[in-house]
């Protein structure tokens, strides 16, 4: 058996092996990678940090841990930007019933890392508002176009002092009549479930999405559209947003030129306090590795097949 | 403030034909929905065999009714069908069919909630009959069953707590949290997300392997989908699309020639997909709405039997 061969029949667990390695290796040295972020990031960044101090925002979060490389950063990254907005925001989940859990958690992680560094402190029915799960996607994305008031009548909130509010008397909603006074729409999600807000509400609020990169490809039809106003993918989409909250879009500037550099809009600025750059700088080092690593599989894979055929033609 | 305060203290909803306002007879309702609703399963279970189909379409046809009238009835573009008063009998009628999505579209909610309910007694009946029986693998049955009735007491123990009982918002703190808190949150986030994550992740083995051994390029269409997955792999490693682009750049002030500027990786990549990539999606996506347009008028007008057995 010559080495092509053995090549083509390398044991699995071999592969898997090189690939913990690899993987592991890159999430101990978070690198700051230079980089240019996607149209789609640009546009999301810039959309959200267009929004006046105090908007009020719909966050629909339909991803649980199986995606959380990539749906946790988003989700942080989102909530870091609508604190500093001093942002007003609902969150419920359309899509999968653990995901309002995992929300909360993350959330309540935010809250906490703001208040160690001095920020204010984000405070349930007050700032945001926890509606939970909505088990029927598309009846609830069509009820709310037609009636928000009605779609989460008598639903209650948390009060800072641990009492219950209805939702529609609180500082979030009380001024709030129907979604065209809902200022954007954001779905971070692992699935299909921003197809169905799309076609649903696209039409009467404006929406932005953060998606993992299996969704991504799907919701870029309705980016090109104008469908949805801006989309982060993946872990690109996550790093991408961090090194905007860093670099702002024509703000920042290095030796004369600019950071982040985009001819769509005017100056946007950077986030200019508390945490940035978090977990996708923290994982997009291993993005480069396991990319790397990916694509030296399939040149070589192609190599030893190619080679192991000539072989075999020259011994006939 | 235990449950039953709890509904209670609902406010006041907007009234339509389609919804009242329960106020302090809330109670009432609800049992009369109890009773309404325990009665409608009794008379669905006593309904002939060769008629349960007729029943099913027929509650499909009129839970579909409401969205297919408000989409086609013809109505003014910025209607408001809570605020606004109809001018005529057409505006009427397209209130009252508009005013029918809302309350449709929370029974469909609370139906979906039974589903769980439905999927949860499926799975204890058939791992219940597993274990009695002693059948093959009864064991993981039982470990199913195990989990399902810790974590369900657990979960509810601790929302109990959170909801009703905690008047301070002091669970809040990790520092104030009793035991049954901590084990929520062990179940929860400690196990069972966690697995989640485990479960998920061992796809980039599957990719990897997948790579190595199946990505062969054995034709012009595999050299094609190669070469376009490339560059789109490459443009996600920021560094070298950050690298690759300098070097455009110093190229292009050299040669003074800006046409060079679309060999830029993300400039490129950009193009495949917006040239290549979006369109093709769209075309799937426009055959993939064509067919659920078919298979939703089917199911609608109970042209589909499949699925539906009396």
């Amino acid at each position: 058996m010559t080495i092509w061969e053995k090549m083509q029949k390398v044991d699995r667990r071999i592969l898997y092996a090189i690939l913990v390695v690899c993987v592991c290796v890159g999430l101990f040295f978070p690198t700051t990678i230079p980089t240019d972020p996607d149209p789609s990031s640009k546009s999301f960044y810039a959309e959200v940090m267009k929004l006046e101090k105090g908007s009020t925002v719909i966050i629909q979060t339909d991803w649980t841990n199986s995606t959380r490389g990539e749906s946790m950063g988003h989700f942080e990254n989102l909530m870091r930007l609508m604190m500093h907005g001093d942002h007003k925001f609902v969150f419920y989940s359309a899509a999968d019933p653990a995901a309002p859990q995992v929300a909360r958690t993350v959330l309540a992680r935010i809250v906490a890392e703001r208040k160690g560094q001095g920020l204010r402190e984000y405070k349930v029915g007050e700032d945001y508002i926890d509606l939970g799960f909505f088990p029927n996607a598309e009846a609830t994305n069509t009820t709310m176009g037609s009636n928000l008031r009605s779609v989460w009548a008598n639903r209650k909130s948390k009060t800072p002092t641990g009492g219950e509010v209805d939702v529609w008397q609180t500082p979030v909603l009380k001024d709030v009549k129907n979604i065209g006074d809902i200022d954007m729409m954001i779905v971070v999600t692992a699935s299909a479930s921003i197809d169905v807000a799309i076609q649903r509400l696209a039409q009467k609020v404006p929406i932005t999405a953060m998606v993992t990169g299996v969704t991504g490809p799907g919701v870029l039809p309705f980016y090109q559209s104008g469908q949805v106003k801006g989309l982060a993918i993946g872990l690109k989409g996550v790093y991408d947003v961090e090194y905007m909250m860093v670099n702002g879009i024509n703000d920042v500037e290095v030796e004369g030129q600019k950071v982040v550099e985009w001819d769509k809009v005017g100056k946007v600025d950077r986030v200019s306090e508390g945490t940035t750059f978090s977990r996708g700088r923290a994982y997009y080092g291993t993005l480069h590795v396991a990319l790397v690593l990916l694509i030296l599989a399939v040149i070589m894979g192609n190599v030893a097949m190619f080679a192991s055929r000539r072989r075999k033609g020259d011994a006939v | 403030m235990n449950l039953m305060q709890y509904m209670l203290a609902q406010q006041a909803i907007e009234e339509t034909f389609w919804r009242k306002a329960p106020g302090q007879g809330l109670i009432l309702w609800v049992v009369i929905g109890l009773a309404l609703g325990t009665g409608l399963c009794f008379l669905l279970s006593t309904v002939p065999t060769n008629l349960r189909k007729k029943v099913i379409f027929t509650f499909t046809f009129l839970a579909g009714l409401p969205y297919v009238l408000a989409f086609l009835w013809p109505r003014p573009i910025s209607a408001d069908f809570t605020n606004d008063i109809p001018r005529n009998k057409g505006e009427e009628i397209g209130f009252f069919i508009n005013q029918a999505v809302e309350p449709v579209g929370t029974l469909t909610n609370i139906l979906g909630g039974f589903l769980l309910g439905v999927g949860i007694f499926s799975l204890v009946r058939v791992h219940s009959i597993r274990i009695k029986r002693r059948q093959e693998n009864w064991g993981y049955s039982l470990v199913l069953l195990a989990s399902f009735a810790i974590m369900t007491v657990v979960g509810f123990w601790d929302w109990r707590l959170r909801a009703f009982v905690d008047q301070t918002g002091a669970l809040n703190v990790r520092d104030n949290w009793q035991p049954v808190n901590y084990a929520q949150d062990l179940l929860f986030e400690g196990i069972y997300q966690q697995m989640d994550s485990a479960m998920f992740s061992m796809i980039a083995f599957f990719i990897l392997s997948a790579a190595y051994r199946a990505f062969r390029i054995r034709s012009v269409e595999a050299t094609v989908m190669m070469a376009s997955a490339l560059i789109l792999m490459l443009n996600l490693m920021g560094a070298l699309t950050y690298a690759w682009g300098e070097g455009i750049n110093n190229l292009v002030v050299q040669t003074g020639n800006p046409f060079l500027m679309n060999f830029k990786l993300n400039v490129f990549a950009d193009w495949l997909r917006s040239t290549m990539q979006i369109p093709a999606i769209r075309a799937i996506d426009f055959g993939v709405g064509l067919g659920a347009l078919a298979m939703g008028l089917r199911l609608w007008l109970g042209l589909e039997k499949g699925g539906v057995t009396a």
